[in-house]
C-alpha cells in the first residue's frame, strides 16, 4: 500500500519540478499532464482500495465524492500558486485553494469554519495580498517581469525535500498494518448537545423554529433538519471556544492588537524615505 | 640650618624644572621660564658658596634627604655627601650653569620651545648636582642617567630636524653601552663590599692591593662607564653629533659639565681604581690616545662646533691622563679651567652662529673682526686658554698633567708614562694649531661670509634694528648683516673670559687644597714624588713654547698665507681626507656593530614572524578553515535555512516513525 | 454534531490532502523568490493544517479542532498584516522583492 504512495510522491515531485518556473524552456504542460495523471491514478486507487465498508463509514458516499473533488481542486490550485510567474495570478489561485479548503470543511461538517475561512482568507487576507502585490509590482508582459518571479530558486532541492517530507507524512497517515489504524478516542469526544443545553444553556429559547416562520410547511421542513434540542456547528464551536479556551481567546486578541500596532508602525511612510543603501561597488 | 640649605642645591633647579614645565603649557607664562631657571641656578650657586666653608672645615659631610630603598641588605638613602671635591664640582656646575643660562636667555629668545629649553636645563642642573652630591652609587647612577636623559632631550631639542633626532638617539644609545658597564660595576661593588654607599666603600678599598677578582674587574667596569659619558675612545662618537643641540647646551652639557662626569667619577672612586694595578694606566693610555686622536681629527674639520667638540674630547683625554697618572689635582684642575674656556669658546661660537644665521662652516666665513669686535676678543681669550698660551688657565692645568706624567715616567722608570707625556706635548701643539686655525679663519683675513639658512626666531628684537624690505646685502641674498650680540649674551661671556684668563693663576692652590682634602687624593705616590726629579719648570717652558709655535704656524697658514695651507692640504690630500672623515670610525662602527646587529634583528624578526607568528596563525587558522568549510550553509539566504529546517523535520519524523 | 465519527480510512484521505497542501506550500516557500509569494505559501501551509485539524475534529467528534482553526486564522491574519507591512518596508528600501537581496546581516 505505501509503495503506491511512494511512487505517487516521486511522480508528483517530478511533475511539480517540471512545472516550476525557470530559465529557458519549461516543460510545464508535460508536468501538468504527469501531475494530473498521478493525482487521478491515486484517487482511483484510493477510492477502490482504501474506503471503509459503507456501514462503518462516517461520511456519506456523495460527501466522500465531494471530498475527492475539493481535494483535487485544492491540490491543483496549490500547484498553480507556486508555479505561476505572476504574483497576482498566484494570489487568485490561492483564493481557489481557500475555496476548495472551505469545501472540504463543509464535507467535514465544519460549516462555521468554512464560512470563516472564506470570509477571512478569501476576503480580508487575500485582498491585503493583492493590494501589496499591486503596490510592489508592475503590470505588463510576463517577459518583463522581474527575474525573481520568473525563475525559481533551487526547485530541485526544494521539491525533493518537500516530497520526502510528504512521503514520511503519508506513511504515517496510511498505516500498512490493521492494528496501526488510528481509532477515535472516546474520551476525547465532546459533550453532547443535550448535556450542554441542560448544563449551560438553560435559558436557550426552545421555540426558536416557531419564531422563524409561520408557514407550517416550512416549519416541518426545518424541523426535519434541526431538532430543537440540537446545537448547530457555530454554537458548538462558540461554546468550545468560550468555555474551554478563554485564555487562548484573550491571547489571540492581544496578538491581533499587537500586530495591528506593529503593522502601523512598520508600514508608516516617513516624510522623507531613506535613500536605498548603496550596494558596494 | 646649613644642612637644610644644602638639601636645596638640587631641589631648587628641580622645582624650576617643574615650573618651567608649567610655563610650557601656557603661552603668556613662557617668557618667565628663563628667569625661573636662572634664579634657581643662581640660588643653587649661592647656597654652594655659603656652605663651602662648613664643608671645608668638615662641619658638613652628610645630609640625608629621605629614605629611598630599604630592601634586605640593600640600604639606599637619598642622601648627599659633601667634601671639598663636591664643592669644587658644585661651583663648576652651578656657576657655569648660571652663566650659560643667562646667555641662553638671550640666545634662545623668540624660540618656539623657549620654556621647554629652560625646563630641560633646570632638570639637567638637578640631575648633575644629584650626581655630584650623591652619597651612594645608586643615587650617583640616578644622576648619571638623569644627565644622560637631559642630554638626549636637549640634543633633540629641534625635534623636527632629523639629524638632531638621530644625534640624540646616537648619544643615548652609545651612552647605554657605557652605562651598562657602569651598572655592572655597581653590582660588583655591592657583592664585594655589601654596600653601595661611597664613603664605606672607599674606606674599605683604601690601602691594600687586593687580589679579589672583583676588585680587578670593578675599575674596568666603572672606567667604561666613564669613557661613555666623557666621550673617550672607543665611545666618543656621540659627542661630535651632539652638537646638533642648541649652542648653550653644547657649552653647558657637552663641554663644561656632563662630559666631565666621567672624570669626576674616577676621581671620586680613585681608591677603587688604585686596587687594580692595570686600571689607572689603562685610563691614562686611553685618555692620551683619545687626546691625540681627537686633536688630529679637529685639524681637518670645517664645522666650528665640531672642531670644539673634538677639542673637548681631546681635553677630556688630558683629564683622564691626569687622573690616570694619579695627578687627580691636575685632572680636576683641568676640568675646572676647561669648563671656563670651553664654555666661553662654545658660547662665542654660538654668537658667531647667531650673527651669521646659523652658519657654521669655517670656509664660508672670514674677517669678521670688524663686524663683531667683542666676540672676536672673547674668543681670542678662549683660544689662548685652550691652546695653553703661557699664563692662561689652560696653560697651568695642562702643564700640571703633563708634568705629572713625565715625572711619573722618569721617577718610576716607566717608559709608558714618559711616552704618554711626550704624546701629550705633541697634542698640545696640534691643539694650539687647530684652535688658532679656527680663530684666524673666522676673524682675520678678507671680510667674506655667507649667511646660513637658519633664521633664529628672535624676529629682530635682539638686533635693535628693524629690517626694511629691500635692505638686502649686495653680494649675499640674505637679510641680516653680521652684528655684535647684545650684552645679555656678552655679559656672561666676559665673566667666563676673566675665568679663562685668571683661573689658572688664581685658583691653582685652592684646587690643589680642595682635591687633596677629598677622597680623590691619591695615597701611593706621595713619597716617590717628593724624592724624584722635578720637571715643573722645564715642562712649563716647553709647553709654552709649543703653544706659541702652534699659534705662529696657524697664523702663517690661516691668516698670512692661506694659499700655502691649501697647497699643503693638496699635497697630503689622502691624509686630509682620512681626517676629514674622522678616520672612518663611524663607518667602521656601522659596519662592524650596527649592521650586524641590525641584520641579527632582522633575522630574529623574521624568525619571530614566521615561526612564532606562524604557529599562532596556524592555531588561529584551523577554526577559520572549519568555519570557511561550513560557511556556505550560513550564506544568509532565508530559504536556505528553510530548506535545512525542512530536511531536519523530515529526518526527525522518519526517525520517529521507524522507531515506533 | 454528527453522531458517527470519521472512519480511519476516510481520515487518511483528508490527511493526505492536508499533507499535500502543506508540502506544496513548503516547496513554494523554499523555491520561490518573491517575498509576497513566499508569504502566500506560508498561508497555504496553514490551509493544509486547517484541513488536518478539521479532519481530526470530525474524527474524534471534538470541537476543539475547529476552535484551533480559529486560532490559526487569527495568527494568519496577524502574520499577514505584519509580514505584508514588512514586505512593503523592505521593498521601499531596496526596490526589489527578491528575498536574496536581504541575505546580509547588516543592511
Amino acid at each position: 500500500m505505501p509503495y503506491f504512495l511512494y511512487i505517487a510522491s516521486v511522480l508528483g515531485a517530478v511533475a511539480v519540478w517540471m512545472m516550476m518556473p525557470r530559465h529557458g524552456y519549461s516543460p510545464r504542460k508535460l508536468g501538468a499532464v504527469v501531475g494530473a495523471m498521478t493525482l487521478g491514478a491515486m484517487w482511483l486507487y484510493l477510492a477502490r482500495h482504501h474506503l471503509p465498508p459503507s456501514d462503518e463509514a462516517g461520511l456519506s458516499q456523495p460527501a466522500m465524492a465531494y471530498s475527492y473533488v475539493f481535494s483535487a481542486l485544492a491540490i491543483g490550485a496549490a500547484i498553480r500558486v507556486i508555479t505561476h510567474q505572476k504574483p497576482v495570478y498566484a494570489a487568485l489561485w490561492f483564493v481557489m485553494v481557500v475555496l476548495s479548503t472551505a469545501g472540504l470543511l463543509l464535507v467535514l461538517n465544519a460549516e462555521f469554519m468554512a464560512a470563516a475561512l472564506v470570509i477571512i482568507y478569501g476576503g480580508a487576507i487575500l485582498v491585503t495580498y493583492v493590494f501589496v502585490i499591486m503596490l510592489a509590482s508592475q503590470a505588463g508582459d510576463p517577459a518583463d517581469a522581474p527575474e525573481y518571479d520568473r525563475v525559481a530558486r533551487e526547485p530541485a532541492a526544494a521539491v525533493a525535500v518537500g516530497f520526502l517530507l510528504l512521503a514520511v507524512l503519508l506513511s504515517a497517515a496510511f498505516p500498512t498494518e490493521p492494528h496501526q489504524l488510528l481509532r477515535p478516542n472516546p474520551e476525547a469526544r465532546g459533550p453532547s448537545d443535550a448535556f450542554i443545553i441542560e448544563q449551560y444553556l438553560t435559558d436557550r429559547p426552545a421555540q426558536r423554529l416557531e419564531e422563524l416562520t409561520d408557514d407550517p410547511q416550512q416549519l416541518r421542513q426545518l424541523a426535519a433538519i434541526e431538532s430543537p434540542g440540537a446545537l448547530d456547528n457555530a454554537e458548538r464551536v462558540g461554546f468550545d471556544l468560550f468555555h474551554n479556551h478563554p485564555l487562548g481567546l484573550e491571547l489571540a486578541g492581544v496578538i491581533l492588537l499587537v500586530s495591528l500596532v506593529g503593522a502601523v508602525v512598520i508600514a508608516r511612510v516617513r516624510t522623507e524615505p531613506p535613500q536605498p543603501p548603496e550596494v558596494s561597488p | 640650618m646649613i644642612p637644610t640649605f644644602a638639601k636645596l642645591i638640587p631641589w631648587l633647579p628641580a622645582l624650576a624644572a617643574v615650573l618651567c614645565g608649567v610655563c610650557c603649557l601656557w603661552r603668556p607664562l613662557r617668557r618667565w621660564a628663563a628667569a625661573i631657571c636662572i634664579a634657581s641656578i643662581v640660588g643653587a650657586f649661592v647656597i654652594s658658596v655659603t656652605i663651602s666653608k662648613a664643608v671645608v672645615s668638615r662641619e658638613l659631610t652628610h645630609v640625608k634627604v629621605f629614605e629611598w630603598i630599604h630592601a634586605s641588605d640593600l640600604k639606599v638613602d637619598f642622601a648627599y655627601l659633601f667634601d671639598p671635591l663636591t664643592i669644587l664640582m658644585l661651583f663648576v656646575v652651578t656657576g657655569i650653569g648660571a652663566l650659560v643660562a643667562i646667555y641662553a636667555a638671550g640666545y634662545m629668545a623668540g624660540d618656539r620651545g623657549y620654556a621647554r629649553f629652560f625646563a630641560g636645563v633646570s632638570l639637567f642642573i638637578f640631575a648633575m648636582t644629584t650626581l655630584v652630591l650623591a652619597d651612594n652609587l645608586v643615587l650617583l647612577y640616578l644622576g648619571w642617567e638623569g644627565v644622560g636623559l637631559c642630554s638626549y632631550l636637549l640634543i633633540g631639542y629641534h625635534y623636527d630636524k632629523p639629524t638632531a633626532v638621530a644625534a640624540a638617539k646616537k648619544a643615548f644609545i652609545v651612552n647605554r653601552v657605557g652605562d651598562l658597564s657602569f651598572v655592572i660595576g655597581i653590582f660588583l661593588i655591592f657583592t664585594r663590599y655589601e654596600t653601595v654607599s661611597i664613603a664605606p666603600v672607599l674606606e674599605a678599598a683604601r690601602g691594600s692591593i687586593s687580589t679579589d677578582w672583583r676588585d680587578l674587574l670593578i675599575p674596568f667596569m666603572l672606567m667604561l662607564g666613564a669613557f661613555g659619558k666623557s666621550a673617550q675612545l672607543p665611545l666618543y662618537v656621540w659627542l661630535p653629533d651632539a652638537m646638533e643641540g642648541p649652542t648653550p647646551v653644547s657649552a653647558l652639557i657637552h663641554a663644561a659639565t656632563m662630559v666631565t662626569a666621567g672624570v669626576y667619577m674616577i676621581a671620586r672612586m680613585l681608591p677603587i681604581f688604585e686596587l687594580s694595578p692595570y686600571a689607572l694606566p689603562t685610563v691614562a693610555v686611553v685618555g692620551t690616545a683619545t687626546a691625540l686622536f681627537a686633536a688630529t681629527i679637529a685639524l681637518c674639520q670645517h664645522d666650528i662646533k665640531r672642531i670644539f667638540a673634538y677639542s673637548t674630547i681631546s681635553q677630556l683625554g688630558y683629564m683622564f691622563l691626569g687622573v690616570g697618572v694619579l695627578s687627580t689635582v691636575g685632572g680636576v684642575f683641568h676640568l675646572f679651567t676647561h669648563a671656563f674656556f670651553k664654555a666661553l669658546l662654545f658660547l662665542t661660537a654660538g654668537s658667531v652662529m647667531h650673527a651669521l644665521a646659523g652658519q657654521l662652516d669655517l670656509r664660508k666665513m672670514s674677517g669678521l673682526k670688524a663686524k663683531m669686535p667683542i666676540t672676536c676678543g672673547l674668543m681670542f681669550i678662549g683660544c689662548l686658554a685652550l691652546a695653553g698660551f703661557p699664563l692662561t688657565a689652560g696653560f697651568y692645568s695642562k702643564d700640571m698633567i703633563l708634568t705629572a706624567s713625565l715625572e711619573k715616567g722618569i721617577n718610576e722608570h716607566a717608559v709608558l708614562f714618559t711616552v704618554l707625556g711626550v704624546v701629550g706635548l705633541v697634542t698640545a701643539l696640534l691643539t694650539a694649531f687647530y684652535t688658532f686655525r679656527l680663530w684666524f679663519r673666522i676673524f682675520l683675513g678678507p671680510t667674506e661670509y655667507e649667511m646660513g639658512q637658519e633664521h633664529h626666531g628672535d624676529n629682530d628684537k635682539s638686533h635693535g634694528e628693524s629690517v626694511e624690505p629691500g635692505d638686502i646685502h649686495v653680494e649675499h641674498t640674505h637679510v641680516h648683516e653680521p652684528h655684535e650680540v647684545n650684552w645679555l649674551m656678552n655679559g656672561p661671556l666676559v665673566v667666563l673670559a676673566v675665568g679663562a684668563l685668571l683661573a689658572g693663576m688664581v685658583c691653582g692652590d685652592w684646587v690643589d687644597a680642595m682635591v687633596s682634602a677629598s677622597t680623590a687624593n691619591p695615597q701611593a705616590t706621595e713619597a716617590v714624588a717628593h724624592n724624584g726629579v722635578h720637571l715643573h719648570g722645564l715642562v712649563m717652558w716647553i709647553s709654552g713654547l709649543i703653544a706659541i709655535v702652534g699659534i705662529v704656524a696657524a697664523a702663517y697658514f690661516h691668516w698670512l698665507n692661506r694659499a700655502a695651507a691649501d697647497a699643503f692640504a693638496q699635497k697630503y690630500a689622502g691624509a686630509v681626507r682620512v681626517l676629514a672623515n674622522k678616520y672612518y670610525v663611524d663607518e667602521f662602527y656601522d659596519r662592524v656593530i650596527v649592521q650586524p646587529l641590525y641584520m641579527l634583528g632582522q633575522v630574529l624578526y623574521q624568525a619571530d614572524r614566521m615561526i612564532i607568528d606562524g604557529l599562532v596563525a596556524t592555531v588561529g587558522f584551523v577554526p577559520r578553515a572549519l568555519g570557511l568549510s561550513i560557511q556556505p550553509a550560513q550564506r544568509g539566504v532565508l530559504q536556505g535555512y528553510g530548506l535545512g529546517m525542512a530536511v531536519g523535520t523530515a529526518v526527525i519524523l522518519l526517525v520517529v516513525l521507524v522507531a515506533s | 454534531m454528527p453522531d458517527t465519527p470519521l472512519h480511519s480510512l476516510e481520515l487518511s484521505h483528508f490527511l493526505l490532502t492536508g499533507a499535500v497542501l502543506f508540502v506544496i506550500g513548503m516547496i513554494g516557500f523554499l523555491s520561490r523568490r518573491n517575498l509576497i509569494i513566499i508569504f502566500l505559501c506560508t498561508e497555504m501551509m496553514f490551509q493544509g493544517v486547517v484541513v488536518t485539524l478539521a479532519a481530526f475534529s470530525r474524527f474524534h467528534l471534538n470541537d476543539t479542532g475547529q476552535t484551533f482553526v480559529i486560532f490559526v486564522l487569527t495568527i494568519a491574519a496577524a502574520e499577514a498584516a505584519l509580514a505584508l507591512g514588512l514586505v512593503v518596508l523592505l521593498f521601499r528600501r531596496r526596490h526589489t522583492l527578491d528575498a536574496q537581496a536581504w541575505s546580509e546581516l547588516r543592511g
